[in-house]
């Protein structure tokens, strides 16, 4: 998500006069409460903010200062930024930038990502020269919004996946299959040559299928059966029979910077536990469902 | 004039798109009769009017019922009942599944039926290591024949029966007699056919024999229910004249029984899997394509022709109707042939009076249905059947399957021009 999505001109102040700290934070909680309604006013934000910068001031040697208030069930984050002509200075820092945070009393990860990326934005310092060049909150809003800044807040499929998958290659039998699948205890693999290109994947209902032709999974109902000869004799067919006439070659896979929530979706909608992820045809690694479960609970 | 020949050029390119399958054949059908209604030859109004809602109704009641019915596993059940009451002897199981097959379809639709008999008799042969290939052709073609027994039992019936005044009783009356003796006939060509070199061991027998088929009945109290209601739909019928309704509406009254009964609060199922809105429609875009042929007078052209060509005689009207539907049918879909053919032999039948004209209607019915078997692109059960063949790895060409549909279609036929002879004549 973008940051210029939290903001508009009328949150952007461009101040020309020299003030002091307190008619800075001053304007700025006016320019807020202008717009929004809070449950406190102006001068409980005040001291709020005076009683947080006493604690340990949020001026940074980048000249940026992010003053912010944490209120309870507030659930929302809403900030203004103050362009300075002249810098001022704030426990000894010379400030020429602030932004100030109303976000809510646990912190979230936006609100860290946030402020993340506008400590990033300042140590930018093209970035920052094109900012202070504007001349007025438009021109500045419209600067912001060119810069594109992503508040990195997703996760992507290459933040949690297996870099290392197991692989069998298309030629392989099927007893070597089942030896592969047997020793890393899976019950499936993507399917790549010697260059390592994707092909496709193999997982243990193909191989079963293999013993249950296409006529019986027209019989709807199987439950006159008790034995069936072709799948009781299907290992006898281990060595005749290849990974490439089983394997699925029209398998969903997914990039590494696909989102998780694109992987879950996928997981769901075909109902599969895991998902080879390819890049420019390249098998590059494995998410499963685990993976997923294992960084949503952690 | 120009009206009828731009009908006739729209008929014509639908007939073709049907028959070379370049687009599928319900979209075909619609196009159409749509490009009708925007040419102006049929506004809008008479064209949604022609549609046959006693045909459609009846199609949807059937299909919901007989959905209903294929749930319970009463039709697995009947296949491998019957293959062990062949005690697993291959030809034995061939004839009594012909006839089983045939009987069936009467009720059945003729590719539902053989969507669910064929798995199970390649099943069956696989069980007594045996090819399944003569199963497969036999059964189509016993689906074809049993189904031109009733007037729910193929779709040129339906439409026959809708578009006269013929009841349920009419076709079993006038029908039925001729499709038993065409069943025992095809019977006997299947032994005389099969009967050598189909050995199977002890232990494929024992096999086979060793199916549970009961447990196949997995709801016992829906079965009971649903066989009541589709007992008192065959018995309401039948007395379909002394009830003073139509068919349509028995069906669909059946129908609404049943999904009650299968399940209170959720259709969709059955809607969805068990309707199949592509003939549905295939049937309402047919029957305003017939509407313009009718209305721009080619209809009363051809038949006006027919009736010259006989010299007004109704035994070779009958004679060239059967022959001609049944070389038809055995190339193209019997379905678009039987619509066209219909309105065609009213007007015929307005020249003559009484029960003159049932000798030709029946000739259509028993071309246009056995007909079918001619060769493999006859009828869709045909080609249903031969397709689940080949993707069991049973390699069936046209040839293969037309060279025997011949021999059975050429008996049906010979069977059915004796009979309108001796019997109307």
């Amino acid at each position: 998500m973008h940051l210029a999505s939290f903001l508009s001109a009328r949150y952007i102040i461009l101040e020309k006069r020299d003030l002091s700290p307190v008619q800075v934070y001053e304007n700025m909680i006016e320019r807020i409460l202008h717009n929004h309604t809070l449950p406190i006013n102006k001068t409980e934000i005040l001291e709020l903010v005076l009683k947080r910068e006493k604690q340990a001031p949020t001026a940074l040697p980048s000249g940026l200062a992010i003053p912010h208030i944490r209120l309870k069930g507030f659930e929302d984050i809403v900030l203004v930024m103050c362009f300075l002509q002249h810098p001022l200075n704030i426990g000894g820092t010379e400030v020429s930038w602030l932004t100030l945070i109303i976000t809510d009393e646990k912190s979230s990860n936006l609100y860290l990502n946030m402020v993340s990326t506008l400590l990033k934005l300042s140590g930018n310092s093209e970035a920052m020269r094109s900012l202070h060049e504007a001349q007025d909150p438009n021109a500045l809003f419209n600067q912001l919004q060119r810069l594109d800044l992503d508040i990195h807040q997703e996760l992507y499929v290459s933040d949690i996946m297996s870099w290392q998958p197991y692989a069998i290659h298309p030629e392989a039998t099927m007893r070597e299959l089942i030896a592969e699948m047997d020793s890393h205890q899976v019950a499936g693999l993507p399917v790549v040559n010697e260059t390592g290109k994707y092909l496709g994947e193999v997982n243990i209902l193909d191989i079963l299928k293999v013993g249950v032709p296409d006529y019986v999974m027209m019989i709807e109902d199987l439950k006159f059966l008790h034995s069936f000869e072709p799948l009781e004799k299907l290992f006898e067919r281990q060595d005749d029979v290849r990974v490439k006439d089983i394997m699925r070659k029209d398998e969903t896979y997914l990039h590494p910077a696909a989102s998780v929530v694109e992987a879950v979706f996928i997981m769901m909608q075909e109902r599969k536990r895991y998902i080879s992820v390819v890049d420019n045809g390249l098998l590059k690694g494995v998410i499963t469902a685990m993976d997923i479960f294992r960084k949503i609970i952690s | 004039m120009g009206a009828m020949i731009l009908a006739l050029v729209i008929f014509g390119f639908t007939y073709v798109m049907i028959m070379t399958e370049w687009i599928n054949k319900t979209t075909a059908s619609l196009l159409g009769a749509f490009l009708i209604i925007v040419l102006r030859i049929v506004d809008q109004d008479s064209a949604f009017r022609i549609v046959d809602w006693n045909v459609i109704f009846l199609l949807i009641g059937m299909m919901i019922v007989m959905g209903i019915l294929r749930e319970t596993g009463v039709f697995q059940w009947i296949a491998i009942k019957t293959a062990k009451l062949a005690k697993a002897q291959p030809l034995r199981i061939m004839l009594m599944m012909f006839a089983v097959t045939a009987v069936i379809s009467a009720f059945l639709d003729n590719v539902t039926t053989v969507m669910i008999l064929v798995p199970i008799s390649i099943l069956i042969a696989n069980e007594l290591k045996i090819t399944p290939v003569p199963f497969i052709i036999t059964m189509a073609i016993a689906s074809n024949i049993g189904g031109t027994a009733t007037m729910i039992g193929d779709p040129p019936n339906i439409l026959i029966g809708s578009a006269t005044h013929y009841s349920f009783m009419d076709f079993i009356y006038h029908l039925s007699p001729v499709i038993i003796i065409i069943t025992i006939v095809s019977l006997g060509i299947t032994w005389l056919l099969f009967r050598k070199g189909m050995k199977v061991s002890n232990t494929a027998r024992a096999n086979l024999m060793s199916y549970r088929e009961d447990n196949l009945i997995a709801n016992r109290k829906l079965l009971y229910r649903s066989l009541v209601v589709v007992f008192l739909m065959l018995a309401a019928f039948i007395l379909q004249d002394r009830l003073q309704l139509k068919i349509a509406t028995i069906a669909m009254l059946a129908a609404v029984i049943l999904l009650i009964f299968s399940n209170r609060k959720k259709v969709d199922h059955v809607l969805t899997k068990d309707i199949d809105w592509s003939t549905i429609f295939f049937f309402i875009g047919l029957f305003i394509i017939v509407e313009a042929l009718q209305q721009t007078g080619f209809i009363a052209l051809v038949s006006n022709n027919i009736i010259a060509f006989s010299h007004n005689d109704l035994k070779t009207t009958s004679m060239i109707v059967l022959w001609i539907s049944g070389v038809f049918s055995a190339i193209i879909d019997n379905i678009p042939f039987v619509t066209t053919m219909i309105p065609m032999i009213q007007n015929i039948g307005t020249h003559f009076s009484g029960h003159a004209m049932d000798p030709v209607w029946w000739s259509l019915s028993l071309g246009a249905c056995l007909g079918g078997n001619g060769t493999l692109i006859g009828a869709s059960a045909n080609i249903v059947s031969v397709g689940i063949a080949h993707k069991n790895g049973y390699k069936l060409s046209f040839w293969d399957f037309t060279r025997l549909g011949v021999i059975y279609t050429l008996s049906s036929l010979a069977v059915s021009t004796v009979y309108i002879l001796l019997r109307y004549f």
